[in-house]
């Protein structure tokens, strides 16, 4: 191990320290709940008690003095929460789609008094009928969004199929369950809004603060505080409470804090899209699938939001690692009157790929075939089209990677000997680095190196969110011009002083934004001696061998692929059937690790969460309203419930990558759920078509068997 | 502006209580749970508070004349590390919450919520556990099962104390418990299922069932324990299918955030069923506690 100070020198993947570690273990890092302004207010948010409703009045107590009510008529600009599609109310006007739609806040400076004051507050609504689940939304095409593409030609395939296999998934809803609540403070100094906060994307941020404040972009700047957990939960949502804050202390004219318990945070915040996923495959008579119909649908909620980004990395992942011919893949974010879904790791494709992985494994057990062989029969290849009809223009290493797998998890040998109610399953799976589409080209993140004689300051809009980007940007940094990781800082999240290099999403930090980094470093040390204060600054050009067109989603959707294999093993308790995943093998090519602890403490973490996603972390809505609303009924994995984890890198270095690095941070969340639904279909010998897998479904299942 | 007292002694306490109208807490773990309000304010208490956690006198243990008393106000550490507290209560609390909320939980606490997912109450029930109640003026000791009137309800008055357990020495050589979460740590029960056998030659001598979380109190079924006393081993083997049925009309959970009644109802009549099937006299025979 090598510690602060020292090179870093010898080889990218030797760990260092992390920079943010003492600081965080010590408890001296400070979050936006720690932080105190003078004369600061506190916010609480008053929201719909109702699914769908019209609101007739609104009746407030007396207001004391000191204490002011907010609404959407004190929104200076535009009363909407500006991102892909910008439909979401800042405040509710005349109706309300969801229960825990925010309607109005109480601010003034004891909380209590909120509270009290919140709950005099009687607001008379007209309700009107509601849509809660996908099939009632489908059934009246309620439709966001309706996407489709088409690859070769499906329909003469179908018609000259062998045989038609049809089947059906389905997968929950997911709760970030990031440590810190969502918490956000806005003030003005003279004419500027600050506005400070837990946060994955300052600059979505600062355009929905212009947008609703009306305000110039030279007047708002928008710091990120210490973020305790994110996982696309903290993408969008900020931009809300963000711009709520904003618009209280553009009233108030004072500081206003507002900071969510964690009952609050699961009411309101977004989740990952319940989804469904309807396939028919044409088999040849070799039963290879030749064609397949895909037919998406997510539960986008009450508002659509970024949900067709999500939805568009949903179907483009949709064949996996397969390269399948002939292609009708069709997309749908559907409304229904429950809270807004939104990004989490992943971004809608681990349900297209627990689909897909699930379809191939349940149709090879039909045709009494190994799940394994079958799989990679249809294995994509270096050069061949995707999906969209783009080119993999990469070394597919997934032969080694499976080969890795199957040997280090014994995998053959435990399918044989495997006694019943014990399973061992394997998935196979991708995930497509950076922005979705024109998504990178658009941005054209940018980013500044600037040298202070032996110092060098790294400028973006990557934020650290206990993921280690700062650790991992500075090392490149670090690295590429040969000095000590204290020499190299990151300038502070402030839109103020740092350009825009693009949201922390879509694993795009490393390879992209580090990617910047890594040209400039190599610029600046070309040009060390050119002076003692200098800067250098990139801008993202993506490769021109890259196409794609928005209109017809024909090219590349994405520049370059992360791939991985996953081996699950299960047991399950005949008479409760509880089920613990007891261990997992997992390989990756992520291009080079950049630092193996860091690497492998999100490959872990990704699984961790994609084992609670497939088995523990059971929500359902009802009426509208979560049965699950606070961490007694909603459970995620405790160190109890952590499988054993065997972590496993394939070098495969992508040329436009920091030393050869490519995306890793979404890719071992897409891993595991497949891997552990083939695991326990193959202890229960039955087919897995729900996620998650609960013991109350597998005795249903267990039933039938 | 809710007040506290800090009594020094039980007296003390009971006094505080006959004069006022107050909310007794001990760790505190269920309380401030059902009382929170929101982030970073007080919670919700509308009478003052009686603080008796500390309490030396409501915190000790011993075994005497084949009884063992319990003190209400150690902690679920405490009793881990207690010497006088059986192995099949120590399985039990080992698997209840995590080690920080163990060592604020109480044992009295646990009783006094009368939560039928209250995970002590199971094997209280078998063993025939008796309270004891104490206002400044009276005292009187009640059987676990006629305490507890209901979810959440007991006969306690609002002047007295639980200020003590009294579960008779009784030993089992046949031990087995279950407890089933959404997950393997910090989970409160969907269901759990406590068996506890006594077999003197091939004959069963001393027989306890009792399921938690399936009803809306503990369930103990003493007729039916009682009808297989004295019978060989192998005829309850036999027997287990129909004497399981006897437990079905007594089974009646409810779907919640945590579980579903079918799953509850099935699981808990499959756990009486092995447990029967599986009872047999020679020792190490699997139906040890797990
Ligand atoms: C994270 C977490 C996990 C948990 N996991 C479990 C679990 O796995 N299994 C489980 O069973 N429970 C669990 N609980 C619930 C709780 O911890 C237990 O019920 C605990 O034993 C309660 O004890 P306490 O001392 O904290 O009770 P308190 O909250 O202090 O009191 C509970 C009730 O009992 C009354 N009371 C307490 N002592 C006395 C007394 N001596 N005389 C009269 N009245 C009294 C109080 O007035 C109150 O009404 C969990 C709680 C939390 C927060």
């Amino acid at each position: 191990m090598q510690f602060r100070g020292q090179s870093v020198k010898e080889n990218i993947g030797t760990s260092i320290l992390r920079v943010d570690s003492r600081k965080k273990i010590r408890g001296e890092a400070e979050y936006i709940a720690d932080w105190k302004f003078d004369g600061m207010l506190y916010a609480k948010t008053v929201r719909s008690s109702k699914a769908k409703a019209a609101i007739i009045s609104i009746t407030l107590p007396e207001i004391p003095e000191g204490y002011a009510v907010i609404d959407h008529r004190d929104v200076p600009g535009v009363n909407r929460m500006r991102t892909v599609v910008s439909d979401h109310p800042i405040f509710a006007e005349k109706d309300v789609q969801y229960i825990g739609q925010p309607i109005l806040l109480v601010v003034g400076p004891d909380r209590e008094t909120l509270y009290d004051l919140a709950a005099q507050i009687d607001i008379q609504y007209r309700e009107e009928p509601a849509l809660f689940t996908l099939e009632e939304a489908e059934a009246h095409s309620r439709v966001f969004t309706d996407y489709h593409y088409k690859k070769a030609d499906p329909e003469k395939y179908f018609h000259k199929a062998e045989r038609i296999i049809e089947d059906t998934f389905s997968t929950g809803y997911q709760e970030h369950v990031y440590l810190e609540p969502q918490g956000m403070a806005a003030e003005f100094k003279g004419d500027t809004l600050f506005v400070y906060g837990s946060m994955q994307c300052p600059f979505y941020v600062k355009h929905a603060l212009i947008e609703t404040l009306a305000m110039p972009e030279d007047n708002v700047r928008v710091v990120q505080t210490v973020t305790g957990g994110a996982f696309g939960g903290k993408e969008e949502f900020p931009s809300l409470n963000g711009c709520q804050v904003a618009v209280a202390a553009h009233k108030t004219r004072r500081p206003v804090v507002m900071i969510y318990d964690r009952a609050e945070d699961i009411l309101c915040s977004t989740k990952r899209h319940p989804a469904k996923i309807r396939y028919k495959a044409a088999l040849d008579k070799n039963d290879t699938v030749v064609a397949l119909d895909i037919d998406v649908l997510l539960n986008a909620g009450a508002y659509n939001g970024l949900s067709p980004v999500v939805l568009q990395r949903a179907i483009f992942s949709a064949t996996n690692v397969y390269n399948i011919e002939h292609l009708n893949v069709r997309g749908r974010n559907f409304m229904t009157n429950t809270v807004p879904s939104g990004a989490y790791r992943g971004f809608g494709a681990p349900q297209t790929i627990f689909g897909i992985e699930m379809l191939f494994h349940t149709i090879a057990l039909k045709l009494g075939l190994d799940p394994l062989e079958y799989k990679m029969r249809h294995l994509l290849k270096q050069g061949d089209p995707t999906c969209t009809g783009g080119r993999v223009h990469e070394t597919v290493k997934m032969p080694e990677i499976i080969q890795a797998a199957v040997e280090r998890s014994g995998y053959y040998d435990k399918l044989r000997t495997n006694k019943k109610f014990q399973g061992i399953g394997i998935a196979l799976f991708l995930h497509g680095c950076g922005f979705t589409g024109k998504g990178e080209s658009q941005i054209r993140g940018k980013i500044v190196l600037q040298k202070c004689r032996d110092r060098v300051i790294l400028k973006v809009s990557s934020v650290e969110m206990g993921q280690g980007a700062e650790t991992v940007l500075r090392k490149i940094v670090a690295n590429t011009l040969d000095l000590p990781i204290a020499n190299v800082l990151c300038e502070k999240i402030d839109t103020g002083l740092i350009p825009d290099s693009g949201p922390t999403v879509a694993s795009r930090t490393t390879m992209i934004v580090g990617g910047l980094l890594h040209d400039a470093a190599l610029e600046m040390r070309a040009r060390w001696d050119e002076g003692t204060q200098f800067e250098v600054s990139k801008i993202y050009e993506h490769p021109d061998y890259l196409s794609w067109d928005d209109e017809t989603f024909r090219g590349d959707a994405y520049p370059v692929h992360s791939w991985g294999a996953n081996v699950a093993e299960v047991e399950i308790d005949p008479v409760s059937y509880e089920l613990t995943v007891k261990r997992i093998t997992a390989v990756y090519d992520v291009g080079v690790p950049i630092d193996e602890r860091a690497l492998i403490g999100q490959m872990q973490g990704g699984i961790v969460q994609g084992v609670g996603w497939a088995t523990v972390e059971l929500m359902e809505s009802e009426g509208g309203k979560l049965k699950q609303g606070n961490l007694t009924d909603y459970k995620i994995p405790t160190s109890m419930d952590v499988p054993d984890i065997a972590c496993y890198f394939i070098s495969n270095p992508y040329e436009f990558g920091p030393f050869g690095a490519k995306c890793a941070g979404e890719l071992p969340f897409v891993g595991a759920p497949p891997a552990v639904a083939a695991a326990v279909s193959n202890a229960m010998g039955c087919a897995i078509r729900d996620l998650p897998i609960t013991p109350e479904k597998l005795m249903e299942t267990g039933h039938d068997h | 502006m809710v007040n506290g007292f800090r009594p020094r002694t039980l007296r003390e306490a009971l006094q505080i209580l006959s004069a006022n109208n107050c909310t007794v807490m001990a760790g505190g773990t269920d309380l401030m749970v059902q009382r929170a309000r929101g982030f970073s304010i007080r919670p919700d208490f509308d009478r003052p508070l009686v603080f008796i956690e500390p309490l030396e006198e409501l915190k000790h243990s011993v075994r005497e004349n084949g009884t063992l008393h319990l003190g209400p106000c150690m902690t679920l550490s405490d009793l881990l590390r207690h010497p006088a507290v059986p192995d099949p209560l120590k399985e039990i609390i080992g698997m209840m919450a995590s080690p920080p909320t163990r060592n604020m939980a109480t044992l009295g606490g646990n009783i006094c919520n009368a939560s039928p997912a209250g995970d002590t109450l199971p094997w209280l029930y078998a063993m025939n556990a008796k309270l004891k109640l104490q206002s400044a003026e009276k005292e009187r000791i009640v059987a676990i099962e006629d305490f507890i009137t209901g979810p959440k309800k007991t006969i306690l008055q609002s002047d007295e104390l639980l200020t003590g357990i009294l579960v008779p020495d009784t030993r089992f050589h046949l031990n087995r418990y279950r407890k089933l979460g959404q997950r393997k740590g910090m989970s409160l029960t969907k269901a759990s299922f406590l068996g506890m056998a006594e077999i003197s030659g091939n004959t069963v001598t001393d027989i306890r069932i009792a399921l938690g979380s399936v009803a809306p109190r503990i369930v103990r079924a003493a007729e039916i324990e009682r009808s297989m006393l004295g019978r060989y081993v192998g005829d309850i083997n036999a027997a287990a299918a129909v004497i399981t049925e006897r437990y079905q009309p007594l089974i009646t959970p409810i779907d919640d955030a945590r579980s579903t009644a079918m799953y509850r109802k099935k699981v808990s009549l499959d756990l009486i069923r092995q447990f029967l099937e599986t009872l047999s006299g020679s020792p190490g025979t699997g139906t040890k506690s797990e």
